[in-house]
This record gives structure tokens, C-alpha cells and sequence, in this order.
């Protein structure tokens, strides 16, 4: 089953493209690498996969619903982690995951127990009362997910989740991903890392609004003839 | 609900984790009521006049020291060429200076025309018309005697004598200036924290990407709103409560009028000023933005209100600016129901005025932050 149907779907701001007539769909628990260089639209599309921009034309289909339409219930069941860190600062790593947890009507006993688990599986147990910008950035961004996805959110949209975070803990939020996808969350994550393109089970490589090439990432090496992803990847932005 | 009280916990948290913030709702009353009363002050206490006498008569010398006699002046002589009283003037040694010419006594003994030169300086504009005022009636107090003394005229005939006026101020007996300009700082204090601490908050959300992780919750744009709204209420009128406090303690201003009535009033005005700063928040793009826009309007709003000037004396085109000024009805609230004690009935216009305002402004401040955020 597809959890998202992508057809046509445009959008333009003032005489500029930023996403043109892109179609895909990401089947259920498939975690679907977006990769395209810096400008080629992958924010854009994601914004308007999840409700926060509405698509100039074209439609999608995310977790059921209608993006146009149903912008609301898509809100409710995805989780959605943006380019820059956006949790508050300045409160508590607690207190960040109790207002969203309530924002997405959690009931309170239930809430906080969640919590508890998700910081148990962080290895964050400790630092649940740290103000969140004392807390380094590799951290920051783990609490930034076990968030978006404390809901349980059908799909996860993560947009450049590891930009910035060192090696160690890029390999610890991939085997969270893993972890996440397992129980059948769907994610699609957008990347400039070329080995974390590699563990995606799909591939889209976008430029100038448009998608390139899509498939496995073992397809698409056999199909431009190289031997590595991030040679695809080189071969296929610079036209 | 249990969303809202979240986003009000929230709020209250980060406003007290932020030391400056804090500091500055705290702080900048205490500073705006301790200082601020006691430099904007028309009241004159002091003036210092000059004399430049070209008829060293026994008169002028009379006059002189009928001035000597007064409590307000402070003279400083006589002078003896007006290049050095210009000079005198242009240093601000003098506010007043008092020219007679020569022949004074004798066109005065001869019922001739003659005349006193009186120069002010009228850089501050009223000091000068006040300083003028007072030296004029000690002038005519004293030509006054002059004519009796020596004129022998009957009592028939003798020139109506001046006008005694004299002024009862109510509402502020002594004329003191700090029964006006306090609550004038009240309405200041709390227009600042509605609008300038609003105005910055949300659009501090965008600036630091905050906001982009609450858009992508279902939550509602109205809670989200309210659930800052609340907080920033409260503060102010928690703001206003100290406020009259401080009133009260150091100045010895009790509120006259109803004092619920009062909390009323203001509740409706804040929510005035928390809608205006969402309004610029969700207009502008970042908090250098909105502090422009909030300091454009606050300059109009405090020059209009009649806070430092009377309405009265403005233009016809002003008076209507004026119908879209919160503060000036505030105001006018302010100086009626704590200076004069006046029932809702006196305040019920500006009341009215305030509450669609504040249905107007936080309409236009909801619609604005759906538009934007598509």
C-alpha cells in the first residue's frame, strides 16, 4: 500500500519553479531518500507533503488524505522534522516533548510515559530536565525525532535530519530510523550525505524542481554505470 | 483547552528563563515612574531674570525690587548693554530679561506713553509664556500702586483697575504637573508591554524557526494566538496593578473612581495593544521590523494622546487621527476615573470605542497570521 501518491504537483513562486510537475509514490514503512543539490526543490515539495504550503497545482496523497483539502488530518498523522533545529530552546527537553505531545492530544498519563520510553531509548534519561540548548547538537537533533514521532505518526518527513551532526551520531539516528521504520512509520528524508543515501531503500535524485531519476539505490548505479551513489548523484545534478 | 494551558505554561516558562525580558518588565516601571515624573515637569519653580535699567530712576529701581521680593524670580542684576543680555539669554543664564527705556520715571510722571521692553526666552516655550505672565502681573501690580500713589486721581476716576482673576485648578489643586504625567506613565507602561513584548514575541518564533514546528502540528491559528495572548495579558495586568502601587506610594495617587472599573477598562485596552502587536508581529518578517513598526505607532500614539500636550490646542486633522488612537482614549479614561473619580458613565464612550477596537484588531491580527502562514 502507498502512504504517498505524488502526482504533478507544482509549485511556483512569482516566475519562479521551485517544484515542477514531480509525481511518486512511497509505500508504507519505506524509507525513501530525497536527494537533490542545494535549491533543487526538496524543501518545497516536503512543505507542501505535509500542509505547511499549499501546492500552486497538482495534488498529493499523504497517509490517505488529500493535501489540498485535508491539510488537517495530514497534520495529525505525520511528524515532520525541519532543516533548522526548531524545538525551544529554552525549555526543558521534558517540557519540548510534554507541549508537543499535548499539542498532538496525547492523554496526559499516557504522554508522560511515552516520554520516559523514548528518552529511556535515547539514552537521555538524564537530561530530561537540561534546557535543550545546553544540550549538544547531535543530541538536540535525536530529541528533535523521538518528538516528531512521539504521536506515532504515520509518515516522518525529515528534512536534512544529520546536517552537522558528527559520524557517531549520524550512525545512531540512522538505526533509529531503522527502528522507526520497522514498525511500519513511513519516512522520507531529504540528504546531502551520499553514504546515508546508500541505507535508503529508494532513491529520487532532484534537480531544478524536477525528478531526475528514481529507484533502488542499486538500480540506479547499474543505470548510470558507476560504481557509487554519490557518482550518480555528481553525474546527474551537473546537466 | 488542555492545549491552550499548555501554550500559556510555555509562554510564562520562557518569560521567566529570559533574565532580559524579565528585567525588563520589572524593572522598566520602576525606572519610567522614579524618573521620568520628576524631569516632565512644567511646573516652574525658578526663573531667572535680568534687568537693563537706561533710566536708573527711583521707579525702575521700585520695580526692580518688587521682583527681588518674589519667590519664583531669581534676579541677577542689572546689566549694562544688551549685547551682554543677548549673551546672557543665548547661555541660558536668564530666562527673563527686562529693559526700561530712559525717561521711564519722567513720560510716567507726565502721563506720556511709554513702554517696558520684556524679552523671554522662549526656547522652552512654556516656561516663557508663564515667565511672562508672572512678570507682567508684577509689573501691573505695581504700576497699579504707582497711580494711586501718585497720580491723585479720585476713586471715579481712577483707570478700572486690572482684572484680579483667580484659578482655582480642579482635579489637580496645586497644578502639580506629576498628578498628570503619572498616569499618563501608567498608560505608557502598559501599552509597552502589550504591544512592544507581543509584537517581538511571535515574530521571534519565525526569526529562530520555532514556529515551522508548531505550523506542522494540527493545532488551530486562534489557539496558538490565545495561548500567547493570555500569558502577555496577564503580565500587563500585572504590570498595571504595580503600576498603581507605585502611584500610590511614591506619589500619593489614589485612584478616585472605581478601581475594578478601572482594571476593566484596561483589560479591554490591553487587549487592544496584544492584538496590534500580534497584527505587526505576523506582518513583519523579523524583531527589527516590528520594533520599527511598534515605535513608528508609539511615537503617534503618546504625541496624540494628550499625555504632553492638550488635545485641545491640536488641529481639526489631528482630532481625527485621534479616533484612531487607543491610547488617547485610554488616556482620557485614565485621567477621569483616577483624577476625577468619574462614573462609568462619564468613560462609557471610551469603553465602547476600546472594545471594538479590540474585536477590530484582533480579527485583523487572526486573518493576517492564517494568510500568512499559507
Amino acid at each position: 500500500m502507498n502512504s504517498i501518491e505524488v502526482e504533478h504537483l507544482t509549485k511556483k513562486f512569482g516566475d519562479f519553479i521551485a517544484v515542477n510537475d514531480i509525481s511518486f509514490q512511497v509505500r508504507e514503512g519505506e524509507i525513501f531518500g530525497f536527494l537533490g543539490a542545494n535549491g533543487a526543490g526538496k524543501t518545497t515539495a516536503i512543505k507542501m507533503m505535509s500542509g505547511l504550503l499549499q501546492p500552486t497545482s497538482g495534488t498529493a496523497m499523504v497517509a490517505g488524505y488529500n493535501v489540498v483539502t485535508q491539510s488537517k488530518l495530514i497534520k495529525r498523522n505525520i511528524g515532520y522534522m525541519s532543516q533548522r533545529f526548531s524545538l525551544y530552546n529554552d525549555l526543558t527537553v521534558f517540557e519540548n516533548m510534554q507541549l508537543f505531545g499535548t499539542i498532538y492530544k496525547i492523554p496526559r498519563r499516557e504522554l508522560k510515559e511515552r516520554i520516559m520510553d523514548s528518552l529511556a531509548r535515547l539514552d537521555m534519561t538524564k537530561q530530561a530536565n537540561l534546557l535543550v540548548n545546553s544540550i549538544p547538537l547531535g543530541w538536540k537533533q535525536k530529541l528533535a525525532f523521538a518528538t516528531a514521532i512521539l504521536h506515532k505518526p504515520k509518515i516522518v518527513f525529515l528534512d536534512e535530519p544529520t546536517s552537522g551532526v558528527d559520524p557517531i551520531v549520524r550512525r545512531e539516528f540512522w538505526n533509529l530510523i531503522y527502528e522507526t521504520a520497522s514498525t511500519g512509520v513511513t519516512i522520507l528524508v531529504t540528504t546531502h550525505y551520499m553514504d546515508e543515501a546508500e541505507y535508503c531503500h529508494r532513491i529520487s535524485i532532484m534537480a531544478d524542481g524536477v525528478i531526475r531519476l528514481l529507484g533502488t539505490p542499486d538500480e540506479l548505479k547499474k543505470q548510470v554505470g558507476v560504481n557509487t551513489i554519490n557518482d550518480v548523484f555528481v553525474e546527474y545534478v551537473k546537466h | 483547552m488542555r492545549t491552550i494551558l499548555i501554550l500559556i505554561k510555555k509562554e510564562f516558562l520562557q518569560v521567566f528563563r529570559n533574565p532580559l525580558l524579565l528585567s525588563i518588565l520589572i524593572v522598566a516601571p520602576m525606572v519610567q515612574f522614579m524618573i521620568f515624573p520628576f524631569c516632565a515637569d512644567y511646573e516652574i519653580k525658578v526663573l531667572d531674570i535680568a534687568f537693563i535699567d537706561h533710566d536708573g530712576s527711583s521707579v525702575s529701581k521700585d520695580i526692580i525690587n518688587s521682583f527681588n521680593a518674589s519667590d519664583i524670580f531669581v534676579s541677577h542684576g542689572i546689566i549694562h548693554n544688551k549685547k551682554e543680555a543677548d549673551k546672557m539669554l543665548q547661555h541660558d543664564k536668564v530666562d527673563i530679561i527686562v529693559e526700561f527705556p530712559s525717561h521711564f520715571e519722567q513720560d510716567l510722571m507726565n502721563g506720556d506713553a511709554t513702554r517696558i521692553a520684556i524679552t523671554a526666552n522662549a526656547i522652552n516655550t512654556t516656561k516663557a509664556g508663564i515667565g511672562v505672565g508672572y512678570t507682567q502681573e508684577i509689573i501691573g501690580g505695581y504700576m497699579q500702586q504707582f497711580q494711586e500713589k501718585h497720580m491723585f486721581v479720585t476713586e471715579e476716576e481712577q483707570i478700572p483697575s486690572r482684572l484680579n482673576l483667580s484659578y482655582i485648578y480642579w482635579y489637580n489643586e496645586q497644578m502639580n504637573y506629576k498628578n498628570l504625567i503619572v498616569p499618563g506613565i501608567l498608560v505608557i507602561l502598559v501599552t509597552l508591554i502589550g504591544c512592544y513584548v507581543t509584537a517581538l514575541n511571535l515574530v521571534r518564533e519565525k526569526e529562530i524557526g520555532t514556529i515551522e514546528q508548531v505550523n506542522v502540528t494540527p493545532i488551530r491559528r486562534w489557539q496558538f494566538l490565545i495561548g500567547k495572548m493570555i500569558p502577555f495579558w496577564i503580565l500587563g495586568m500585572a504590570e498595571f496593578i504595580l503600576g498603581i502601587f507605585i502611584m500610590k506610594i511614591v506619589f500619593g495617587i489614589t485612584v478616585q473612581g472605581s478601581f475594578p472599573m478601572l482594571l476593566g477598562i484596561t483589560a479591554i485596552y490591553l487587549f487592544v495593544m496584544l492584538g496590534l502587536g500580534f497584527f505587526i508581529s505576523s506582518v513583519s518578517e523579523n524583531q527589527l521590523q516590528a520594533m520599527f513598526i511598534v515605535l513608528f505607532l508609539f511615537i503617534i500614539f503618546v504625541l496624540l494622546s494628550g499625555l504632553f500636550t492638550p488635545t485641545e490646542g491640536m488641529p481639526q486633522w489631528a482630532h481625527h487621527i485621534n479616533w484612531l488612537n487607543p491610547m488617547s482614549f485610554y488616556m482620557t479614561v485614565i485621567k477621569k476615573v483616577v483624577l476625577k473619580g468619574s462614573a462609568f458613565i462619564s468613560v462609557q464612550k471610551e469603553t465602547l470605542i476600546l472594545s471594538i477596537m479590540a474585536v477590530l484588531v484582533n480579527t485583523g491580527a487572526i486573518l493576517s497570521y492564517q494568510e500568512k502562514s499559507k
